[in-house]
């Protein structure tokens, strides 16, 4: 076996299937179609980002794959096992967790109570249903202070964060966050990706990362997946994809030909 | 929120006061008014339980109450059972109610549960008017034994399971379980996205939630010694709600003083004859309108400075 297949073989696991699959997976909105066949996969241990401009169908593409929006077709594997069809909770419970963009966070609860809730997942309750273990989450996110402060005193910064923690309560093998630089200032911005290249790094964690802006994202990743108007439009290194002529495209404007065939 | 040393006197010593006001009132008419001021802090409790924790309101508890209660009825005019087998077969029964309504409507989101438990409780008034052969009609049935014969040993007996009514659901509030489900208060969709089955708990509360509004109807039941439709009327579901917002929702207790201080007030304003609705009324806008956080709870909290 040559070494770039050993490699290969470890990222991709014992049985050799990626951690993510994602294959032909659409979805109508009316007259819409707001994912019109998205596939590809992710290796574990893979920090992949989901670029385009609004409107791409980034966060529906989450939606879909986190069970909030059921498919009208195409398949969805987590390690081999088919998701599609699932409940968002029991999606969770196979391992993949997601943040959401405007953070909701559980009104008139503590910050600790907000993290302690998704402890007791049944996946995780087992061995984490204690508040030690959501102070350690909290921990890890930089909240340890804020632990009994209700979350509606939060700063937007701290939010984000403990969309973050929650969904790292559940002990996600691959988390998707769904633009968690959005809102922040360019202070709070460098921190907070630190903390992801942290978690990614010691957790050992696969992450897909929705932004629409490439700069935020630029040094976190290593494989960027370019949409526009609910389609792949490219997939490559943030390198490549910065001077692909179609994500150019997308951001800058269409030539009058093509703005007519679309 | 902590329990503190004087929260549990405070406990203590509210239901010493219960038990021993019939005594040192020494009136069969306070027994009898402290009887159905124990049974209603029963069905106030259980209905705080579901909906003030989880934010989804019902109001058709009147079903749950109706059932358990209709159960003791049959079981007595019917099969002539022993009355004793009331109690836990009008669990079992309201707990099968809650099942029928809740596993369709709960898992939407929207009005959908408060209206269809406010029909459903609305149909079985009807029913029980349909199918009067069996149920009696507008007189229901009669002749229900007492569980205990001494009106006063009755009372207590009552009041006992109150308390452990309200000490259970206060536990399972404060334990994971009441987590969770503030938590699907705050937002469904993110108690997804930390992987609770958020169905699996609403139904399983409202299940609880009946059962202990059921074992309240058989306990009324015994104490009417008759069932009649207003049992399942809008009425009592909206009587129960009042209650627990004047009490304080949320907080299992709040709910229970609630319930006996509007019945205490009910019972008071008797001597006013058909200004009693009007005061009634008054004194609830009143208090709605001023303390919409309710009066009992966020009082006692207040006067023993607890922060909350």
């Amino acid at each position: 076996m040559s070494e770039t297949a050993a490699v290969d073989a470890q990222v991709r696991g014992a049985a050799g299937v990626p951690l993510l699959a994602v294959d032909g997976v659409r979805k109508r909105f009316g007259g819409l179609t707001a994912v019109k066949g998205a596939s590809f996969t992710l290796a574990a241990g893979e920090i992949v980002g989901i670029l385009g401009p609004n409107g791409a169908g980034k966060t529906t593409l989450f939606n879909l794959l986190t069970g909030f929006i059921a498919p009208d077709a195409g398949s969805v594997k987590l390690d081999g096992h088919e998701l599609k069809g699932l409940a968002p909770y029991r999606i969770v419970n196979r391992g993949l967790a997601r943040t959401f963009q405007l953070t909701r966070p559980f009104l008139g609860m503590s910050v600790l109570e907000n993290v302690l809730v998704a402890c007791l997942a049944p996946r995780v309750r087992h061995r984490m249903a204690s508040e030690e273990h959501a102070r350690r989450i909290l921990d890890q996110v930089g909240l340890r202070e804020k632990a009994a402060s209700p979350v509606e005193v939060l700063p937007y910064g701290d939010l984000r964060r403990l969309e973050i923690a929650r969904a790292l309560a559940t002990d996600p093998r691959l988390l998707l966050l769904d633009e968690p630089f959005a809102g922040l200032g360019s202070s709070e911005i460098e921190p907070l990706a630190n903390l992801i290249k942290r978690l990614h790094r010691e957790e050992n964690l696969t992450i897909l990362i929705i932004e629409h802006k490439l700069r935020e994202f630029m040094a976190l990743v290593s494989r960027v997946i370019a949409m526009d108007f609910g389609e792949i439009i490219a997939v490559g290194t943030p390198a490549e994809i910065v001077r692909h002529p179609r994500v150019i495209e997308a951001y800058i404007g269409r030539t009058e030909g093509d703005g007519a065939a679309a | 929120m902590k329990v503190r040393a004087i929260d549990i006197g405070g406990a203590i010593g509210a239901v010493a006061l219960l038990a021993l006001a019939p005594v040192l009132g020494n009136s069969g008419y306070l027994t009898g008014v402290l009887t159905l001021c124990v049974i209603y802090a029963i069905w106030a409790a259980s209905w705080d339980f579901m909906s003030g924790l989880t934010g989804r309101e019902n109001f058709g508890h009147a079903l749950f109450i109706g059932a358990g209660a209709y159960t003791a009825g049959f079981l007595a005019t019917v099969y002539f059972a022993n009355p004793w087998w009331s109690l836990p077969l009008s669990v079992v029964v309201a707990m099968a109610f809650a099942v029928i309504v809740g596993f369709p409507t709960l898992r939407l989101r929207g009005p959908y549960f408060a209206l269809a438990m406010l029909s459903a409780a609305a149909i079985m008034q009807r029913l029980m008017l349909i199918f009067w052969e069996q149920t009696g009609g507008e007189e229901g049935l009669y002749g229900l034994e007492p569980l205990i014969n001494s009106p006063l040993h009755y009372y207590w007996f009552v009041l006992a399971v109150m308390v452990v009514t309200a000490a259970v659901l206060m536990l399972l509030a404060r334990s994971h379980w009441g987590l969770i489900l503030r938590a699907i208060k705050g937002d469904e969709a993110t108690c997804q996205a930390a992987g609770i089955n958020v169905t699996f708990y609403k139904i399983a509360s409202l299940m609880i939630s009946a059962a202990f509004a059921g074992l309240g109807g058989a306990l009324y039941a015994h104490y009417q010694l008759q069932v009649s439709p207003p049992l399942f009327s809008v009425i009592t579901s909206i009587t129960i709600i009042i209650m627990v917002y004047v009490g304080g929702m949320g907080s299992i207790w709040g709910p229970v003083l609630g319930a006996i201080l509007l019945t205490l007030l009910t019972e008071m304003l008797r001597g006013f004859g058909e200004y009693r609705l009007w005061i009634y009324t008054l004194v609830l806008m009143l208090i709605l309108f001023f303390l919409p956080g309710g009066l009992v709870a966020p009082l006692w909290r207040r006067l023993t400075g607890a922060r909350s």
